[in-house]
Parts: structure tokens; sequence; C-alpha cells
């Protein structure tokens, strides 16, 4: 038989029993739609944590802390292979924290110190201006000209109790720092010894990721280190020497993603404790893994009792054709083309089930990313869950072809059995039927 | 053409492990030459029908062996016997066992469909043979409206679309009046001369033994050629 008339035939059969057919698609729809749906979920909280993390640092980026006090080896760690830079970057202790001043406005910073060289080759990105060449120079993180205040925007602040974001917004500087001059005060608290330096503003940094982070740091050349010490150690009580006055991080960058485990392998041998997002990714992903498997198996639980259903529709549809089968034996039909027709009808069933139940799946999964964060601040308007951008559920490509694989196969094995009985109908008996 | 050698087989009847054999078919042998026309009469639990069951490969019979078109056909597997019926073996039933869901034409191009026959070809096949048995008027109607005789004409139009050499009918007129009866008789006279097909007739009606070249009686399992009319 052709095939083309093969699918006539099962077409034939399912308008015939109409109804029947329907609540079994029907069912075997809520099964797979059910499986689904309930992976979207997995699938939907790992991309949008995989997100909250990636937007937290560069996936390239590798952070290594040497044991106690040795120093690391740049040169050794340089010789890996796909090592795009080391960047060496030096916070000066909370206890030394200066102060900014800019014409008549000032706040509180924090000083790092970086191999500037390193960072551009690194390709960290600027959001205004470029990299100090002189020691003079330096960037500004972000938020610095925001933190700084005059002083009647000072004494407004301590009287508020209640700070609107739009107040907030309004406050400190409000143009760029850009090319400006800023003033670096180290002083004693009781502001009776003060040491200043003055530095000019060549880069503004990148725009913090999240919202309610804020960058107020002023970044240095490494060689800026010992001047600045100074400066801190002529006001100070208690004189800091070097090594007390910052501690350092180091961040090794990698040519790209692919390199990175690599890049990670040969620094653990190094013996040197390392970070990277990609290890974190990687524990979410084994996590996220395990998830999905369980909640694919839970959805094919439905998907099995649905099949229950074929299983039923198939028994039926072989016991009402008995004579049917029996003539097309008799004037030809080998067992095979039976069984095949047959295993076709539940295919179809399943093959219409699963697609409405994608359809179904795309909708609520749709629905439920619009509407469950507006719900949820609803019911519990501190928790900013709107704000968050949380996804619950993604339906990508791979869970489509799962849930189809599983849905479709599943169709196909209820079909099975009734199938191979009705290639086992005797025709003599099958034409006695009335 | 058709060549029975031995052939005995035996029903077990009664609860199992209790169970007794009757036989149907005892020792039978016959030759059936190309284009005649054979009847098989009997009385009801003769095994006349068994005998044709035998043939058509739907019963494996317990000894004895059967060729057909210079075939051994006894030890077929389903899938052989049905590879084979459907080149070599046409049917028509005494029910006319049409598929009720579908029109006469359908019914007709279904031995077709099966075989692998395309569309186009199926077409121009089916209206041939509706316009030998006459049918051509009803072809779109479903077999619920058309009468006896009208389901007899398609049942043999459907048997007769491949082009088998040999037709097995089982009491081809059983459910039809005498008039209807004649019909269906001539129609099949009729046939076995212009296409040469070999008809074996399975009936209890003496007058449908009239068009056989030659008619066998079965009796108890036993066949015996009682009459030859000369082809």
């Amino acid at each position: 038989m052709l095939f083309k008339d093969q699918i006539d035939f099962v077409r034939q059969h399912v308008k015939k029993n109409r109804m029947r057919i329907f609540t079994t698609v029907l069912a075997t729809t809520m099964g797979c739609a059910f499986l689904i749906v309930l992976a979207s979920i997995a699938f939907g909280l790992q991309g949008t944590m995989k997100e909250e993390i990636l937007s937290d640092s560069a996936v390239t980026k590798i952070e290594v802390y040497s044991n106690d006090e040795e120093k690391l080896d740049e040169k050794a760690i340089r010789s890996i292979p796909n090592v795009q830079a080391i960047v060496n970057k030096s916070n000066i202790q909370a206890s030394a924290f200066p102060t900014v001043k800019f014409e008549n406005r000032s706040g509180n910073s924090e000083i790092s110190f970086s191999n500037f060289e390193q960072a551009k080759k690194a390709k960290l990105k600027l959001s205004q201006g470029t990299y100090p060449s002189k020691k003079n120079e330096v960037i500004v993180g972000y938020n610095l000209g925001q933190n700084l205040l005059t002083k009647q925007e000072l004494k407004a602040m301590e009287k508020e109790d209640d700070t609107t974001k739009e107040k907030e917004n309004k406050r400190g500087l409000q143009q760029s720092l850009l090319g400006k001059e800023i003033t670096v005060a180290f002083q004693t608290e009781d502001d009776k010894k003060t040491k200043t330096r003055n530095y000019k503003v060549v880069g503004i940094g990148e725009k913090p990721v999240k919202e309610w982070l804020t960058d107020s740091t002023i970044q240095m050349d490494e060689a800026m280190k010992p001047i600045v010490l100074r400066d801190y150690n002529k006001v100070a009580d208690q004189k800091l020497k070097e090594k007390d006055f910052y501690y350092v991080s180091h961040a090794v960058y990698a040519t790209d993603l692919e390199a990175v485990k690599g890049i990670l392998k040969k620094l653990k041998s190094m013996h040197l404790s390392v970070y990277s997002v990609t290890e974190q990714l990687d524990q979410l992903n084994v996590f996220f893994l395990a998830l999905k498997i369980g909640l694919i198996f839970v959805g094919t639980i439905a998907v099995l009792i649905a099949s229950i259903g074929i299983y039923n529709t198939m028994t039926m549809a072989v016991t009402e054709r008995i004579r049917e089968i029996g003539v097309m034996k008799a004037i030809g039909a080998g067992p095979r083309l039976v069984q095949r027709l047959f295993v076709m009808e539940s295919a179809y069933i399943g093959i219409l089930g699963t697609v409405l139940a994608i359809l179904i799946s795309y909708i609520i999964s749709f629905a439920s990313n619009l509407l469950l964060p507006k719900i949820l601040e609803a019911v519990m308007p501190e928790s900013g869950i709107g704000e968050l951008g949380i996804r619950f559920s993604t339906i990508p490509w791979e869970l489509v072809l799962i849930a189809s694989a599983i849905s479709i196969g599943v169709a196909i094995l209820s079909g099975w059995r009734p199938a191979r009985k009705a290639t086992k109908i005797d025709v003599i008996q099958a034409l006695r039927q009335d | 053409m058709i060549q029975l050698q031995h052939i005995s087989h035996t029903f077990k009847i009664g609860k199992k492990g209790n169970e007794r054999g009757v036989p149907v078919l005892k020792d039978i042998s016959f030759n059936i030459n190309d284009g005649e026309i054979i009847s098989i009469v009997g009385k009801s639990g003769s095994g006349k029908s068994t005998l044709l069951n035998v043939i058509a490969g739907f019963l494996k019979p317990e000894t004895g062996s059967i060729h057909m078109n210079g075939k051994e056909t006894t030890n077929f597997t389903e899938a052989e016997h049905a590879k084979f019926r459907m080149v070599n073996t046409g049917f028509i039933f005494q029910n006319f066992q049409l598929m009720p869901g579908l029109t006469a034409k359908e019914n007709i191009e279904l031995p077709l469909k099966i075989k692998g026959v395309p569309k186009q070809s199926r077409k121009q096949h089916v209206q041939e043979i509706l316009q030998k048995v006459e049918l051509e008027k009803v072809a779109d109607h479903y077999p619920n409206e058309l009468s006896g005789g009208q389901q007899q004409r398609v049942c043999i139009a459907r048997a007769l679309v491949t082009n088998p050499p040999i037709i097995l009918a089982d009491e081809p007129t059983g459910s039809l009046d005498s008039e209807t009866e004649q019909e269906i008789l001539q129609l099949i006279k009729q046939l076995n001369v212009q296409m040469g097909i070999t008809f074996v007739i399975i009936t209890h009606d003496e007058e449908v033994a009239t068009i056989a070249n030659r008619t066998f009686r079965m009796h108890d399992g036993v066949l015996k050629e009682v009459e030859t009319v000369a082809i």
C-alpha cells in the first residue's frame, strides 16, 4: 500500500470515530502540555539565574587568589596558552577611604590601583573616555559624581527620613566628571590635618549592571601606590605599611569562553585558588539538569496516563474492525501492513495531541511570564518581584523535541499491542462476524 | 493450476484437557485445471467451506499438500499467503463482506490500494471492471444503498480487479433471490469464458452447480467427483 493511501486510510477511520479520537487526543494534549509546562519552569529559572550570573561578571574572567603572602607568578600565568591579560587590582583598606572634592561638592570614595595596560588588553570597557596614560590621571566610577554633594544637599538628606528615588536622582553632580580635575583628600576625623592631591578624570567606568549598585571608586595607576600611601600616612594617627594599606586581587582574562576551562585547569595545577563564573554556571547547569530530568519524569507520568486512553481507543478500534481486518487480510493485506495501519493511527493521535500541546504550552508559558509577576507583586508588594525580571517559564526547542519524542513514542507504544492483536486476527473467524 | 494431495484436517472440540478430534477433511485429492469452473456441493457441516479455507490459505491442513499456480503453498507463512492471494486469488463471499464506509467504487479499489497500485492506474482499472459488471450507475453508492445483487456484483468486481487467475467463491448466491442468483451465475460464466478465470464455487444449491464444468460432492469430509461437463 502506498504511504499516501495508508495516511488516507488512517484519516478515514479517525473521521469515522471523531468523538472518541477527540477525547483521546485531548488526554494526550493535556499530558504532553503538562510535561512541557512543568519542565519549562526549570528552563525558565535556569535562564533567569544564568543571566543573573553572567550580568555580574565577564565570562572570560578568572579570579585568582595566591596562597598566603606568596607573590603571584605572573610570568608563568602569561605563558599559559590563551591568556589575554592579567589585571591586578589593589583596593585600599576601608579605614583609609579618602574624601573626594569637586568645586563646592564632596563625598566619600575608595581608591583602587590597576595595571591599565593589562586592563586595556583585557578589553575592559569604559562608559566614557580612555585609560590613563599619566600618573595623575584617573578613572572614576559611574556614580561618583552623584555621590558628590553640596553642604545644603547633605543637610537636606540628613533631615529626610524618607528618601524617594526621585529626590536621590536630583541630588549630586548632574554633569559628567570627564576631563575635570578632582581633589582626593585624606584627613583626620577632626579635620585638623588634611593632605590633598589633584587628579584629572580621563575615563568614567561602566554603569553597574544592577540598579541598586553604585560605583564611586577612583582607579589609579599602580605607580601611584607609594604616593597615595605617603599622603595617607601624613595625616593618619597610625601609620600603615604598604602591605597593610591595600589588598590585591588578580584577574586572569582568557581570549574566549572556550579557553576558560583549559586555563582554569592549568591555574589549579599551579596550586592557585581560582574562581570563574563558568564554574558556577557548570554547577548551576548540573543542578538544573537534575531538576529538568526530575520534572520531565513527572511529566512523563502524565503522558503515560494519557497513553492508557490511547491503548483503550486502539483496542476498541481493533475489536470493532475485526471483520474489516479479516476482509483486508483475505484480499491480500499482510500482517505487517495491518500492524502499520494501526500503529499509524495511534501515532496520528500522538502527533495531533503533541502539536496541540506545544501550542497550548507556549500560550501558558507566555501568559505565566506576563501575569505571574503581576499577581505576585499584587500579593506581596514589598517583594519587588515584578522588577526582578524573573522568567517563570521558557520553552526551548530542545524541550519541544524531548516532549514530542516522549509523547509520540508513548502513543506509538500504546498502539503497538492492539496493532499486534490485529495481525493475529483469524480470517475465518473474522469473516463469520456480522 | 490447483492440485490438492491427501488433504486431511481434524477440528478439536470440547474443553481444554478434555478435547476430542472431529475429522472434517479426509484424505482429499483432486486437480483443477486452468479456466475450469468447479463446484463443490454438500450439506452444511460436510466440510466444503473448510476445504475452501484450506485452498485459500486461511487454514493449514494437518496433512497433505497444496500446489497453486505451480507453487506449493502448504507451508507458506501468513505474510507469504497474503502476498500470494493478492496476486493469484480473488474472493466472492456469501454475505459480500463489503466495507460499509466505502462506496462501491472504493470497495472495488481496495485490493489495488493494498497492492500499491498508483491512483491513476487504479482509476482506470476500476472503471473497466465497473463496466464489466454493469455497476457504473451506482459506483458512488454505499453498500447499504445497493440491492443484494448489486452488492454481490461489487464483491465480484473487487475479486476481479487485480486480474487474478483463480476466484474462490463461498456460496456466492446464498443471500440472493432466484432471479438475482441467475444473473450472478450468468456473470460468473461470462467472466470465465471471456477472461479464462478459474472458479471454485462452494455451494449447497444444486442449481448453482449447473454452471460448473465439474461438480464434486462433499459428504462427511470425503470428496467425490460426480459430474463432468466438457469445456
